[in-house]
């Protein structure tokens, strides 16, 4: 009889202990899928994503892990162009031709560079010079893609001393057809 | 009776509409806490803050965090309508702001210079710090980029007068010398120019990079080899260990690289 009470009270223990769990999980599972979502447009990627079907560049191209960081989260170890800014600058402008473009706006181009120093999966963003969508001639578009391309070698991201994947963008501010400014 | 009821009902309704606002107000404080937590740009952060703004679109701050993400990964398209409803939200805290985001991000000097202006009207007597630094501060190195020495010069010695009366010469940035001293060298007064650097110096230190390969190149100007050689030298050193002007995610304006250095090195040596 003491016994038969023993275990009924253990099961019921078991019982609300199971229950409490039960709605832990549930309410972890509503709060992260639910609770503080928007019933409008939902973001289901990070901001930074590129999507490796659909970017240019992306066959053979191959990230050292799952998760790509930001060029800047490495500080004074940020991914970096191999010969640095100048070296990069130079490169664009000494090949870059004007071939009487009268284009203005920013011609940014976002790709990944991998732990390696490798660059791929480009994607190309096209804005006046109040940042709204713009069409840059064809030709002036492909071009600096092309010179971008030619980057070939990067000083990858480092983070707790080691290299790892990230993703970086240049923008290339062009006024009257013309490159001022590289960024970043 | 009816007359009690009827008080008792509108009590109720007040209650109720009170209880129901503080809801939302208690929801939109969670929902950032929460976006807060994670890594800027991933999903739950950006979904909390779309959430926020969803319920009351008119917090600007909220605005401002779902621009930030855009911002540094080079994606102006959707920075600039969240940042720009942050801005017609609260155009007191945002624009200067705005401004500063113009003239680092994009290089547009006249639209920083055109929000910084802003701040002068929206705030008359007041001057806006937006990221630390004041809004004449910023307007010096805007109109460096413009290379408009004149408004330049005359912004940043706005601000150092400011600066030097409210609290003391010592308070002033670093920065704020080595602009003016820049600008004063494009502008071809190479004195005014080397007190500015030599006021950097004298507040930092002795340790610049930017300084004294400015400093040199004034005195290769000057044929003064010698004394060239030797503050490369010294900029190559202070370099090395870290002190030189550099920005977190995007290039400084006139920033040095140490190719600049040994350039300017090479060039020296052939004299």
């Amino acid at each position: 009889m003491k016994t038969k009470r023993i275990i009924k009270g253990i099961g019921w223990i078991f019982l609300v202990a199971g229950l409490i769990f039960l709605a832990l999980v549930g309410y972890s599972y509503y709060f992260s899928n639910y609770k503080f979502i928007p019933q409008g447009e939902k973001f289901t990627e990070r901001v930074a994503y590129i999507d490796p079907e659909t970017s240019l560049l992306s066959e053979g191209f191959e990230t050292c892990t799952e998760y790509l960081f930001d060029y800047y989260n490495g500080g004074d170890d940020r991914t970096t162009y191999i010969k640095g800014k100048n070296g990069l600058r130079s490169f664009i402008l000494d090949n870059f031709e004007n071939r009487n473009y009268t284009d203005s706006g920013y011609l940014n181009i976002r790709f990944v560079v991998n732990c390696k120093g490798e660059a791929g999966r480009y994607i190309i963003h096209e804005n006046d010079l109040n940042l709204e969508a713009y069409t840059f001639s064809e030709d002036l578009k492909n071009q600096l893609l092309d010179l971008t391309i030619q980057l070939k070698k990067w000083k990858p991201l480092v983070l707790r001393d080691e290299a790892t994947d990230s993703y970086m963008y240049l923008s290339y501010r062009i006024e009257n057809g013309e490159i001022t400014q590289i960024i970043p | 009776m009816e007359k009690s009821l009827k008080s008792y009902l509108s009590l109720f309704a007040v209650i109720l509409l009170f209880s129901s606002c503080q809801n939302t107000e208690k929801k939109i404080v969670e929902a950032s806490k929460y976006g807060f937590h994670f890594y800027q740009g991933t999903p739950r952060h950006m979904n909390a803050f779309a959430y926020s703004v969803e319920l009351d679109s008119t917090i600007a701050t909220n605005w401002r965090e779902l621009s930030v993400p855009y911002l540094k990964r080079g994606i102006p398209q959707e920075w600039k309508p969240y940042f720009d409803k942050a801005v017609e939200q609260d155009a007191k805290v945002w624009q200067g702001w705005r401004g500063y985001l113009y003239l680092w991000f994009y290089r547009d000097y006249q639209k920083a210079i055109d929000d910084f202006d802003a701040t002068d009207i929206l705030t008359p007597d007041f001057i806006d710090a937006p990221q630390g630094h004041s809004v004449d501060f910023w307007r010096g190195i805007a109109y460096l980029g413009l290379k408009d020495y004149t408004n330049s010069i005359a912004y940043f010695d706005k601000h150092i007068t400011k600066e030097t009366d409210e609290t003391g010469e010592d308070w002033v940035e670093l920065e704020a010398f080595l602009f003016r001293g820049i600008a004063h060298y494009e502008n071809g007064n190479n004195d005014a120019a080397l007190q500015d650097f030599n006021k950097m110096l004298f507040y930092g230190k002795n340790k610049s990079a930017d300084a004294k390969y400015h400093k040199a190149l004034i005195f290769k100007q000057n044929n003064q080899m010698e004394e060239a050689k030797r503050l490369v030298q010294e900029a190559t050193i202070d370099f090395d260990a870290g002190f030189f002007n550099s920005r977190p995610y995007v290039e400084t304006l006139r920033q040095i690289y140490k190719e600049d250095l040994l350039l300017l090195k090479n060039k020296l040596d052939e004299n």
